[in-house]
């Protein structure tokens, strides 16, 4: 052994990497990727609606390739994930549903923002691994949801 | 030749462990660095012993400087 290194991700990316993310995210928790926002035909609803807003703190979306107004609508059932840029560059993550109490939309939303920020990291580490000629031994997803990822490479 | 290993977990929440095993010394830290770079902060970090082992070139040299000592 010679190192266990513990690290926090910070995503700085354009839009485009972050649709990425995002689509790989919907996709493991069962979401459909309604459509963009200049697209959406706003639905009313009779039933009390709820609104939660979580935010990625260690997170910039560059501004390159991306209008201001552009955002990705994910669904599943009543429930609604939209992911954008606010105002302050960083990325969000706000989940909306009737029949939902907060703190489950909160849940909901964290959740997604956990799997988007695990499928960026996943891409960005294979890709710099293939880029140091690291070659891949084994790979699994755990019981845990977390990913493992065992490489290697000969070095003079 | 050596063989560098480096064992990735990402967790559901994105946090990322890396475990690097046969890199010692510099090439240890060039491998921290380099991965604190694509991924972002640095939230614990354990040196094990091998870390503070000779890298292979270096312990060459020595065996050879005490070799053409005697």
């Amino acid at each position: 052994m010679s190192a266990i290194i513990v690290l926090t991700p910070v995503i700085i990316a354009n839009w485009p990497a972050i649709t990425a993310a995002v689509a790989g995210a919907a996709s493991a928790m069962g979401l459909l990727v309604k459509e963009s926002i200049s697209q959406a035909v706003e639905e009313k609803q009779s039933n009390v609606e709820r609104n939660v807003e979580v935010e990625l703190s260690d997170s910039k979306v560059l501004m390159e390739s991306m209008a201001t107004d552009q955002e990705i609508v994910l669904t599943k059932g009543d429930i609604e994930l939209r992911v954008k840029r606010d105002e302050r560059g960083r990325c969000s993550v706000c989940a909306k549903g009737t029949g939902h109490s907060e703190a489950e939309m909160k849940q909901i939303a964290e959740e997604f923002t956990g799997k988007l920020t695990q499928c960026f990291v996943y891409d960005k580490v294979m890709r710099e691994l293939k880029r140091k000629e690291f070659q891949v031994v084994n790979e699994e997803v755990m019981e845990d949801e977390s990913i493992r990822i065992h490489v290697r490479r000969w070095v003079d | 030749m050596a063989q560098h290993e480096v064992e990735i977990t990402i967790s559901k929440t994105g946090e990322v462990k890396f475990h690097i095993k046969g890199a010692k010394g510099k090439s240890c830290m060039a491998y921290s660095k380099w991965l604190t770079g694509i991924i972002g902060k640095v939230k614990d970090r354990q040196l094990t012993s091998e870390y503070y082992e000779p890298d292979i070139k270096t312990r060459i040299n020595l065996e050879q400087n005490l070799k053409t000592e005697e």
